[in-house]
């Protein structure tokens, strides 16, 4: 476990994730502290030396997540700080933590510890409806009645932006618009989501997260379940996300291929800890793929990032 | 010029999009229940043990003298004197029209509580008494009736004091029970919040218990009348109801309702899960709260007037989604419409069908009647359908 200060990002790339070590002293997060980077390390998240000029400062701090029904938190006093208008993508294992963590950056779980600041506020404290103006959550799995249209569907999307009494206005029925636009699925308009296949099903619901029209968006293994095709559909949409807005998007990724093809900058999860974070070419090494994947893999350089050519499981031999 | 005419199709444009949902089917189940409701009430006022002919009975529906007569209206719906009219008015208007109209109000209540349950739990089959509102209400009627039947209160008054029979109060004791239940439901399910099924697994022990007092209850009635009485209320009955339930159910009925069509929109966002609903902005425990105590108060009104009418509530929402989807924008309305229909029709064979069957003139519990229509038509959508339960 001595190598993973590989993993580390060096200190010149801007502190756009970081692991908070002085409140991570727990023994969970194994590893840790070989490689300090102390120009990163900052006593909070309103350290807003990356900010872009309108994208969102989103960040957690020390964040200690579990369920109500198990006594160990699942995440344990990790700090995370996401690029302001860029693509971040978690990856590990299952159960490593991942969509545990996006919860509780999402305000769907209720921190047991820490904060999570987005443009400097506590988002645990604010109005479900602001927040939700302001930040948008995909589910890993959806669910709704199968005869309501497409376009019902992600007028949903817009329920933070309507009060009790307001009809659909029209700013309402434009971001609809954009948002069907931009998923493409403006053929399926008019059709009845329990018609659908699962990937045309994903792209609607993403279009509804869409219309929420959100400063930051997290999605839960958007692409896990779907065919190739839907799968580069999803990522497309990512992608125009972050070359022409400023939307701020945290993803759950189960294919590293694809996150380190698509996203700015990686979190790796192992066992509810950070283990590293950074630019895909420094996250996606051999090492990590055995030290957190417990997979004997190749990485390559390819054009648009380093990609995984897996060889064989390894077996457990240094966890115990 | 132009920009007048383009002002114009913009304001058709508005109109067409907020009547959007008002769709070729729901008008089907709109204007097919008003018929149903218009034929089973003109039955209803045409026969009976005072015998006139249909033309009478009619025209004495359409009197003017009692349509356009202010006093007339007051004494129906605000319990004044009523006027002198002729007989045959008297017995259609004071007597057999608002039995149909207490039929039309419990049957929306019923209908629209029973779909606001099965949007809180996700569930279509729940009814507006899955947490536990027939079996308090249930348990209240049998201690009246059985342990406090003689028991009187005292309400100090301006002047001396005013002496009830608590069985007077039987109606309000019911409805209160319904939703003393629906509370203790809730504070069973209460961890951290609720879920669907915890609501409604806590609806079933709530409503075992009560149950069993209530059947045990029974055995400590000494008297047939008593016994018969308690299973009228239990089973849901519309015997005997004049315009003191349509005052007693009207203001409940217009509040309950009112806010279940105005809350169409946070059903609909419920229904795509609490997942989903809270990340949406949703507070899901609180409104989920709201919902539901509105859903209780529309099936405690409707039990307050004609007892536990059980299988509207579970099969008009079924009806109606089967034919205008799962919109319940559309769905509301539609239930608004239909549950009178069924309520109706209903009643018209609770009160007159014993005696074309047998010909005596008794009168059975209207929620027979719904139970032997309902059971059948569950099974010919158990046959239908592949899926039934989730929404």
């Amino acid at each position: 476990m001595t190598e993973d200060t590989n993993a580390r990002p060096d200190g010149g790339l801007g502190g756009l994730i970081e692991r908070d070590d002085s409140s991570g002293a727990d023994s969970t997060a194994d590893g840790e502290d070989s490689g300090p980077d102390g120009d990163r390390t900052t006593e909070n998240g309103e350290t807003a030396d990356t900010e872009s000029a309108a994208a969102s400062e989103f960040a957690g701090e020390d964040l200690v997540i579990g369920y109500p029904t198990a006594d160990e938190p699942v995440v344990d006093g990790e700090s995370v700080r996401v690029a302001p208008g860029e693509v971040t993508a978690l990856v590990g294992p299952n159960g490593s933590g991942k969509s545990t963590l996006l919860k509780g950056l999402a305000d769907q779980l209720s921190l047991s510890a820490g904060t999570v600041r987005l443009d400097g506020r506590d988002v645990h404290a604010m109005d479900t409806k602001e927040l939700a103006r302001k930040l948008g959550l995909l589910s890993q799995e959806n669910v709704s009645p199968d005869s309501l249209t497409v376009e019902k569907l992600v007028e949903h999307g817009r329920y933070p932006h309507r009060g009790f009494f307001d009809p659909l206005s029209d700013e309402d029925r434009d971001a609809v618009d954009r948002a069907i636009d931009l998923a493409g699925v403006d053929h399926l308009r008019g059709r009845e989501v329990g018609q659908l296949s699962g990937g045309q099903k994903q792209l609607v619901w993403i279009a509804m997260v869409l219309a929420q029209d959100t400063d930051v968006l997290l999605l839960d293994e958007p692409t896990t379940f779907l065919d190739l095709h839907h799968q580069l559909e999803v990522m497309e949409i990512v992608e125009t996300l972050r070359d022409e807005s400023d939307i701020t998007v945290v993803v759950v990724l189960h294919d590293i291929d694809q996150a380190a093809r698509y996203a700015d900058h990686m979190v790796a999860l192992e066992d509810g800890s950070i283990y590293a974070s950074g630019p895909p070419e420094k996250v996606v090494t051999e090492d990590l793929l055995a030290d957190v994947f417990g997979v004997e893999a190749i990485v390559e350089d390819a054009a648009w990032g380093p990609q995984v050519r897996p060889q064989r499981p390894l077996h457990d031999t240094a966890s115990e | 010029m132009a920009s007048e005419s383009a002002d114009a199709t913009d304001v058709v444009a508005t109109h067409r999009r907020a009547l959007e949902w008002l769709s070729g089917s729901l008008w089907s189940v709109v204007l097919g229940s008003i018929a149903v409701v218009v034929a089973g009430g003109l039955v209803q006022v045409s026969f009976g043990a005072y015998s006139m002919t249909i033309p009478q009975a009619w025209g004495a529906v359409f009197d003017t003298d009692v349509i356009f007569n202010l006093q007339a209206w007051e004494a129906f719906l605000l319990g004044s004197e009523m006027p002198d009219m002729e007989t045959r008015s008297l017995i259609v208007w004071n007597i057999r029209l608002p039995r149909v109209l207490v039929a039309a109000l419990v049957g929306m209540n019923l209908a629209v509580s029973g779909a606001i349950f099965q949007a809180v739990t996700r569930n279509e089959l729940a009814s507006p008494f899955i947490l536990g509102v027939s079996s308090g209400a249930g348990l209240m009627i049998l201690l009246v009736l059985v342990v406090f039947a003689g028991v009187t209160l005292s309400i100090p008054y301006y002047f001396g004091t005013m002496i009830l029979e608590i069985s007077s109060l039987l109606p309000v004791i019911a409805a209160v029970g319904g939703i003393v239940a629906f509370l203790i439901v809730y504070a069973i399910a209460w961890k951290n919040g609720t879920s669907p099924v915890r609501l409604v697994l806590a609806g079933v022990i709530v409503g075992t218990v009560f149950n069993s007092l209530q059947t045990g209850l029974f055995f400590f009635a000494d008297d047939i009348g008593v016994v018969q009485s308690a299973i009228a209320w239990t089973t849901g009955s519309l015997t005997g109801v004049d315009w003191e339930e349509v005052r007693t159910v009207l203001p409940w009925t217009v509040v309950a309702l009112g806010l279940a069509v105005v809350s169409a929109r946070q059903l609909n966002v419920l229904l795509l899960g609490e997942r989903t609903a809270s990340s949406l902005g949703m507070n899901v425990e609180k409104v989920r709260f709201a919902l539901s105590a509105v859903a209780v108060l529309a099936a405690a009104a409707s039990i307050a007037v004609a007892g536990i009418v059980g299988f509207v509530g579970l099969i008009v929402p079924h009806m109606v989604r089967n034919v205008v989807g799962s919109d319940y924008r559309r769905l509301i309305v539609g239930c608004l419409f239909a549950g009178p229909a069924l309520m109706v029709a209903a009643d018209v064979g609770a009160r007159l069908g014993m005696s074309v069957l047998l010909g005596s003139d008794g009168q059975m519990p209207v929620g027979i009647v719904t139970g032997l229509l309902g059971g059948p038509y569950f099974l010919y959508l158990m046959r239908k359908q592949e899926r039934m339960g989730e929404i």
